[in-house]
């Protein structure tokens, strides 16, 4: 019976037995991340709501060529791929490999920074050629063209754009940093504290992730508090809830993907 | 495990770690509790100063000085978020179900402690930051609870709708934040941290009811979070997910193509499953105080699980009924006004299975089942208005009138209020060691039956002869001139009810501190948390976790010696 | 872990369902950029084939199928039934202040 390795670590005493099967027969961290994906895929699903509720009755721009298409595809193939290694990472944890656990983690890190890396860079495309939200200053040299016309004519394009795009960023970049901790606890504190430091001053003041940046400021604050509050060594139990969250983010992906790319590409 | 040490394994020690930032789910508990007592008493007075601007437009406050039109929709739009959010949100659930719920289900503490005090700690910032929306440029934003854009969503729409609309929906997102984080906590104690013996179909009602609004609040939560986002994104970033073309003070906004049907939609989504996560705790804490004061099983307990549980299935199907003016689609109204309906079938059972369990019981009216018995009152009286507006036809005629506050006020807000008085007077001995003054509890009982009725029955009239809500003044106007004394009425109903709720402040406080020693079991009553000491120890059972026996409400059993039989006495061989 | 014993531990499958990912991607960005269809088709065509993948995914790589029924059937059906509900609701009004100028709104 699995409940009879059940331990209720979260609440610390109570000898296993002494409490009725759990219903879900999983270890209560686990059930919790459960929980918290099936809340934050409606808060997605919401976005994808009003996303569709926008486009609906819209005249649906289609700009996305060729080298965005391929682009995206990229980044979903670094996703899929981090996935993979995440699924590996879990295994080495459960066999109590902790060198092979942390490279695992490590690659999908990688994985997770190339996609982000790579969304930036084509945030930062799109912005240059015009695609931006009708409040902030367009580009000098994107006053007109393709891209700046849609801004202007359907506003709600770049809107629902950014807006999904963003969130799904916000939560790789999580979960990047999620993984992080995992792997290296209070040694990554530091990481992040350079990383943000460099990025902010190497990206040019003029991009958007001038500002977006500060993200780490705030993770690196909130990890801070949770080490300071939870200093333990993560376990193989860690590191298996930890990829449950970074599938969710992969799976977010496979909807946003194709509904906002690959439902835009340019008809040729 | 690696780590047998956990930062429960001992009680803390120093005034901080116990008392404040406290991982102990008895030490959260009761910050809920207060933190929703200071909240309701904001909320009280300004629904005050709504009641006195609505009789004496022109009168000039103390401090205060007259009430301005855009100053009340200030006062209407804090007293419906701090009362909705910050007390029928936070009080039944975050306190009670936080304080009692794993003690009767024989767990030392919730499942995550650590998440236990940041979500607490995360209400308390979203509170301050509503709180702090009074005291910015422009005042607290004027769109109501709900939020309707386009009004929340352009901040040169009024003078509240600047930095005070920004810092209420940030303070909607913290708390989305926080609700998220005592859900998922709530859900995986009850599933995996039951005593041995403490079946599903064991747990107190109480439980049932804090695991389904935790249910309901997980799903619901998370949607609002995103609307919000949203909503911020239109204000600040240019976006125009709920703005259509418009025009404000004359001028075009750049807003273009986007449909405040959509925050609608979202909103209720929401907002309909809230009511449920208002009223569930109250429903639970109603079925035990009866089944307590009647002595006897509460009346077709299965039925009442499966009530509680259909509930909240419909509840998250029937949010168009808050929208039939809005012009959505007639094929979505006839499905929601349907769907509504339905709901009156399993609030009729539990109706009827709480006046049968009253039915013949040795009843001891002591304060907590004078306040159960309240709850029933106002759920029937409000719940009967129920079906009126589920009618499209019914709701378009009555939708902007008095008649919904006095539908929505009786049944969700007061009557969730009176779980809450019955809830603390039935729990207060064991959460604070000492006895609630009965005499006081039961002035306090009548004065506030009484004014409710008064205050919210007349409502329903003036409701009817076409009295709009949301309007500062309606004195002025003729033909609502002759509910001008049906008004003053209300107004000093109110403000001698809001004036009685000092005597419960003052019971609460003095019997903390004065009251008589309470017993380890005052109320003879069977559920898990009458078997440990009072007040509880830090893990709840001094180490030793309870083993159940019985189902919760076992009242009266023949051939018993006593006229009760607790959860954890030996089995007598005839219990299921 | 007990119970990650009680199924087949083969590190085998989990190259298969990448695998297989990778492929249903590739289909997904060939039919979208090809414009096989007709928007409408195009969009349930895609929007299936992204079921399929976060099955796939719910399933192996977040481990769902191989815990116990109960929880299975409590998260699936329980998200999946505010997606309907909310799907089966929303739209309806959306089109009807300004109707959709041909399918799905794309030009």
């Amino acid at each position: 019976m699995a409940d009879a390795t059940l331990q209720h670590d979260a609440v610390g005493h109570g000898t296993p037995g002494a409490y009725e099967a759990p219903l879900f027969g999983a270890y209560s961290k686990k059930v919790g991340m459960w929980l918290f994906l099936a809340s934050d895929s409606l808060t997605f699903g919401a976005l994808l709501v009003a996303f569709s509720y926008n486009r609906i009755y819209t005249a649906w721009p289609t700009p996305f060529h060729v080298a965005s298409i391929t682009n995206a595809t990229i980044m979903t193939g670094c996703l899929l791929s981090s996935s993979l290694t995440m699924v590996m990472a879990v295994f080495a944890a459960q066999r109590g490999d902790r060198s092979w656990t942390r490279n695992w983690l490590l690659a999908t890190m990688a994985f997770g920074t190339a996609f982000i890396v790579l969304h930036g860079m084509e945030w930062s495309k799109l912005i240059g050629e015009g695609l931006t939200l009708p409040i902030f200053p367009k580009p000098a040299h994107a006053a007109a063209g393709e891209l700046a016309d849609i801004s202007k004519n359907t506003p709600q394009f770049p809107a629902t754009f950014f807006g999904l795009t963003a969130m799904h960023m916000l939560h790789v970049t999580i979960g990047v940093i999620y993984l992080g901790v995992v792997a290296f606890r209070k040694w990554f504190l530091p990481v992040l504290g350079v990383l943000w430091v460099v990025g902010f001053a190497l990206i040019p003041s003029d991009n958007v992730f001038h500002y977006g940046i500060h993200v780490l400021l705030i993770a690196l604050i909130v990890a801070t508090v949770i080490l300071v509050l939870k200093p333990k060594d993560y376990d193989a139990e860690d590191v298996e809830v930890s990829g449950l969250y970074w599938h969710f983010v992969d799976l977010v992906w496979m909807f946003i993907f194709p509904l906002v790319y690959l439902m835009s590409t340019k008809i040729m | 495990m690696a780590t047998p040490a956990s930062v429960h394994a001992h009680a803390p020690q120093g005034f901080i770690r116990k008392y404040i930032f406290s991982l102990d789910h008895k030490v959260i508990g009761i910050q809920y509790y207060f933190l929703a007592l200071s909240a309701v008493f904001v909320g009280m007075l300004l629904s005050i100063l709504m009641r006195v601007h609505m009789i004496w437009p022109t009168a000039s406050l103390p401090l205060l000085g007259e009430i301005k039109p855009e100053t009340y929709l200030a006062l209407m739009t804090m007293h419906g978020t701090i009362m909705v959010f910050f007390v029928l949100t936070t009080a039944p659930q975050g306190g009670f179900g936080n304080y009692v719920l794993p003690i009767q289900i024989g767990a030392p503490d919730m499942a995550f402690p650590v998440l236990n005090m940041l979500s607490f700690w995360t209400t308390f910032v979203a509170y301050m930051v509503m709180l702090a929306a009074f005291f910015v440029v422009g005042g607290a934003p004027l769109h109501g609870w709900t939020g309707y854009p386009p009004l929340s969503a352009i901040p040169s729409a009024g003078p509240g709708e600047g930095l005070g609309a920004d810092l209420w929906i940030t303070s909607i997102a913290i708390f989305c934040i926080a609700s998220l984080m005592g859900a998922l906590n709530f859900i995986t104690t009850t599933l995996d941290l039951r005593a041995k013996g403490m079946t599903m179909m064991r747990m107190p009602l109480t439980v049932w009811s804090w695991f389904i609004t935790a249910i309901l609040g997980l799903l619901a939560f998370g949607v609002l979070l995103s609307a919000g986002i949203l909503l911020l994104m239109d204000r600040n970033l240019g976006t125009s997910f709920y703005v259509p073309t418009t025009m404000v003070n004359g001028v075009m906004t750049w807003h273009k193509g986007g449909s405040p049907l959509l925050w609608q939609h979202l909103f209720w989504f929401f907002g309909h499953p809230e009511v449920y996560i208002a009223i569930l705790p109250g429903m639970g804490v109603a079925s035990q105080v009866l089944s307590t004061f009647s002595r006897k099983p509460i009346f077709g307990y299965r039925a009442m699980v499966y009530a509680m549980l259909s509930i909240g299935f419909f509840g998250f199907m029937v949010w168009g009924h808050h929208m039939f003016m809005s012009g959505m689609s007639p094929y979505s109204a006839f499905a929601f006004s349907l769907l509504t309906m339905c709901i009156g079938v399993p609030s009729a059972i539990k109706t009827f299975n709480w006046l049968g369990t009253m039915y013949k019981g040795r009843i001891r009216f002591s304060t907590p089942m004078l306040y159960a018995i309240g709850f029933v009152s106002l759920f029937v009286s409000g719940g009967l208005s129920g079906p009126f507006l589920a009618q499209p036809v019914l709701d378009i005629q009555l939708h902007d009138t008095a008649f919904v506050p006095a539908h929505f006020h009786l049944i969700m807000g007061v009557a969730a209020i009176f779980g809450i008085f019955s809830a603390t007077y039935y729990w207060f001995p064991k959460m604070f060691g000492r006895m609630m003054n009965e005499t006081l509890g039961r002035i306090h009982f009548f004065i506030t039956l009484a004014g409710t009725y008064a205050i919210f029955m007349p409502m329903h009239y003036a409701g009817m002869a076409g009295q709009t809500r949301r309007y500062s003044q309606f004195t002025e106007v003729a033909f609502l001139q002759k509910l001008i004394p049906l008004n003053t009425f209300i107004t000093w109903a109110a403000i001698i009810t809001v004036s009685a709720q000092f005597i419960f402040v003052i019971n609460l406080f003095w019997s903390m501190f004065k009251g008589p020693k309470a017993s380890d079991n005052p109320w003879e009553s069977t559920t898990l948390e009458w078997t440990t000491a009072t007040p509880p120890p830090h893990d709840n059972f001094g180490g030793v976790t309870p083993v159940v026996n019985h189902g919760p409400y076992e009242y009266g059993v023949p051939g018993a010696a006593k006229d009760y039989v607790m959860q954890t006495d030996p089995p007598t061989g005839t219990s299921h | 872990m007990h119970d990650a014993a009680t199924h087949d531990d083969s590190k085998g499958q989990y190259f298969w369902v990448w695998g297989a990912l990778l492929v249903l991607t590739a289909i997904e960005v060939v039919l979208g950029y090809k414009q096989v269809f007709e928007p409408v088709r195009m969009l349930e065509v895609l929007l299936i084939l992204s079921i399929i993948k976060s099955a796939l995914i719910i399933a192996y790589f977040m481990h769902l199928k191989f815990e116990r029924a109960m929880m299975r059937w409590m998260l699936v059906i329980s998200v999946t039934a505010c997606f309907i509900i909310m799907y089966s609701f929303f739209f309806r009004d959306a089109a009807r202040i300004l109707p959709p100028p041909n399918g799905l709104g794309v030009q």
